[in-house]
């Protein structure tokens, strides 16, 4: 059975990218443009792995993993952020995330893939 | 003397006389025996009648009395005048020890006879002589002493003119007893409305500041000396002045007053000077805050930069990537090198964001060290081996020299990997085909090692020394592209290195004559620091 990757990300671009190269992967993907739609898509579909991006224009993408964590049904989905911040603020701020990775941006599109199966349980 | 009027007389007469004076007195005859001889004779001299009378004078007291200057007395100067007054003798006795005595001598005929007799008064003057002496010696001391009062006066006088500092003495009552010469330079006062005048109303009572009448009248009765009383006045004649007031008390050499001498120190213009570098202080503070906040926005600034271009960057690098990996069919020749132009740029551009990025965090010192034992020797081969391709590619040279016994340091892993990136990237850069490069490793001391790393290409001119440590400078050469460098890679290595306690130096002959750049890193970095 095809593994489920939600993605999260506002600039259209990054996701058209990351749905790409994780559907290349034989990945089934969803996607959505802010936290709002995520969660909804995530509770609905309850995905193997979640990507999001940190600054979502409703929300932190971190404040939405937190609510996927409260809720019984999607608590067990990892959720690898994707960021583009490098200060050590910033990825204080992912690492508090609980069952979480992170990959930085830009990312490499040889290696994406690989790198998102790898928080799969 | 008494013995003037015996000619006249009875001998009993005379000897009464004899025995009532309480001078002694002894009367010899012509050959010097003695004939007769006062009570107080024998009382002072400790002798009996019966060993006196009749005996020769010098054989008196078992010879005590042959003494030079009796003998010259009686013998020289007695024939020749009769009378001899205050004839000093001074004489040990073993009876009555050292005497000094005063005899007056007179030769008379007797009344009845012929013979004459000597007549010899003897005033014995040695306690008269002791109060002399005792009182010359206190007079020489007064005189020492008063000669010592007046050079003391003198020398204090000529202290107090000579002092830059103004100084005034006073009396018990505050009157001006004495003033050096700069305090009526300073004051502008004249000597005749100075002296003898109370303090307080010196110069139109300008003098009489409360400060001062606490420091004479409270303070210094209490204690007798006081530094570095500061008053600050308004004076008509020379303005605001603060001057620090040092008083002592102190007791004349002779008489019990006391004096009040102060020496007044201007501090007007330190004082401001003080002033004005607390306020340019202040100012500094100021600044530096100022600065700090400026260099936390820029840090800031650049960090909010490269995240914003890294968003559009992942766009850029991810689709030419894809593009170029053919994922979605194949590309035509053109279409595939303009789609790897688009690819570097947008990885040399990553390449600018981070080092730029990397700087700010070191200029601000928010670059963090996370530490481990690195087994360097180990980590130096795999490192020449990542930058093989890039050395064979370009068909250069590479020779390893890694000591044996490199020891393993503590150390930020991919920070001396970044180090060594930079360094052995540019030795590439900059060296043409065919030429050489090499790194060198060795134990420095017990506590360092040393790393060099080097190559025969274009080097460095020497006016350009200082500016490739400035960032973004970059030599144009036939051999390096301009999408090649940052400029910051040296930089760069410089303070990552200098973040670990140790220091890089780059030399270089000149132009063409090959770089050699070598850094030390300590064996735990915090130790270094």
């Amino acid at each position: 059975m095809r593994k489920k990757a939600l993605v999260v990300d506002d600039n259209k671009n990054n996701l058209t990218l990351e749905k790409d190269l994780l559907e290349i992967a034989g990945f089934e993907v969803f996607e959505a443009e802010n936290a709002f739609n995520g969660i909804a898509i995530a509770r609905k579909e309850i995905p193997d792995i979640i990507i999001m991006d940190v600054r979502l224009p409703d929300m932190r993408g971190t404040k939405a993993a937190m609510i996927l964590h409260q809720d019984k049904e999607t608590c067990e989905i990892p959720i690898v952020f994707v960021t583009a911040s490098v200060m050590s603020e910033g990825l204080e701020e992912v690492e508090a995330v609980a069952n979480s990775g992170f990959i930085g941006k830009p990312i490499n599109t040889r290696t994406f893939a690989k790198e998102i199966s790898q928080y799969i349980k | 003397m008494i013995l003037k009027k015996s000619e006249a007389e009875s001998p009993t007469y005379a000897e009464s006389i004899i025995n009532t004076v309480r001078e002694p007195l002894i009367a010899l005859d012509q050959d010097l025996r003695v004939v007769s001889v006062s009570r107080s004779f024998y009382e002072f001299f400790k002798v009996k009648p019966e060993e006196t009378v009749g005996q020769l004078i010098y054989d008196l007291g078992n010879k005590q009395w042959d003494i030079p200057k009796l003998r010259e007395l009686l013998e020289t100067i007695l024939p020749q005048e009769t009378t001899f007054d205050n004839y000093e003798v001074e004489h040990d006795f073993a009876t009555i020890g050292r005497r000094i005595m005063l005899l007056n001598a007179r030769q008379i005929q007797r009344v009845f006879g012929k013979e004459r007799i000597i007549l010899l008064a003897i005033e014995d003057i040695t306690e008269r002589r002791d109060i002399e002496l005792g009182l010359e010696k206190v007079r020489k001391e007064l005189e020492v002493a008063k000669l010592l009062e007046d050079e003391a006066r003198e020398y204090a006088e000529s202290i107090i003119n000579t002092v830059r500092e103004p100084l005034i003495a006073l009396d018990q009552d505050l009157r001006v007893v004495s003033v050096s010469r700069s305090f009526y330079e300073f004051f502008k006062v004249k000597p005749e409305e100075t002296v003898g005048q109370l303090i307080y109303d010196l110069g139109n009572k300008q003098w009489d500041i409360p400060k001062l009448r606490e420091l004479l009248e409270t303070i210094l009765p209490q204690q007798a000396t006081f530094d570095n009383y500061e008053v600050e006045h308004d004076f008509a004649t020379i303005g605001r002045r603060i001057m620090l007031l040092n008083a002592r008390q102190i007791q004349r050499v002779f008489g019990k007053e006391r004096i009040i001498l102060l020496a007044i120190e201007d501090i007007t213009e330190r004082r401001d000077i003080e002033l004005g570098l607390e306020k340019a202080h202040e100012e500094l503070k100021e600044l530096a805050v100022e600065l700090e906040r400026t260099a936390r926005v820029k840090t800031e600034f650049l960090a909010n930069m490269s995240h914003e271009l890294r968003t559009p960057l992942n766009s850029i690098n991810g689709f030419s990537e894809v593009l170029s990996d053919e994922t979605f069919g194949p590309l035509n020749e053109k279409q595939k090198m303009y789609v790897n132009n688009v690819l570097t740029s947008g990885k040399h551009l990553l390449l600018l964001i981070n080092q730029i990025l990397d700087m700010a965090k070191l200029e601000a010192n928010k670059m963090t060290l996370s530490l481990s034992i690195l087994p360097m020797k180990s980590l130096l081969h795999e490192f020449s081996m990542l930058v093989a391709d890039m050395v064979s590619r370009k068909k250069l040279q590479m020779s390893l020299d890694i000591a044996e016994d490199l020891p393993n340091i503590e150390a930020d892993e991919l920070k001396i990997k970044e180090i060594l990136y930079n360094l052995l990237s540019n030795a590439v850069k900059f060296t043409p085909e065919g030429g050489q490069i090499g790194m060198q490793a060795r134990r420095k001391s017990v506590s360092e090692i040393e790393i060099t790393i080097w190559d025969t290409g274009i080097g460095i001119a020497p006016e350009n020394m200082e500016k490739i440590f400035e960032g973004f400078f970059r030599v144009d050469t036939p051999y390096s592209q301009v999408t090649e460098g940052t400029g910051l890679g040296l930089p760069l290595a410089r303070k990552l290195v200098e973040l670990h306690g140790g220091k890089l130096i780059v030399e270089s002959k000149g132009l063409n004559k090959g770089t050699l750049v070598r850094f030390i890193l300590p064996n735990k970095p915090y130790e270094a620091m």
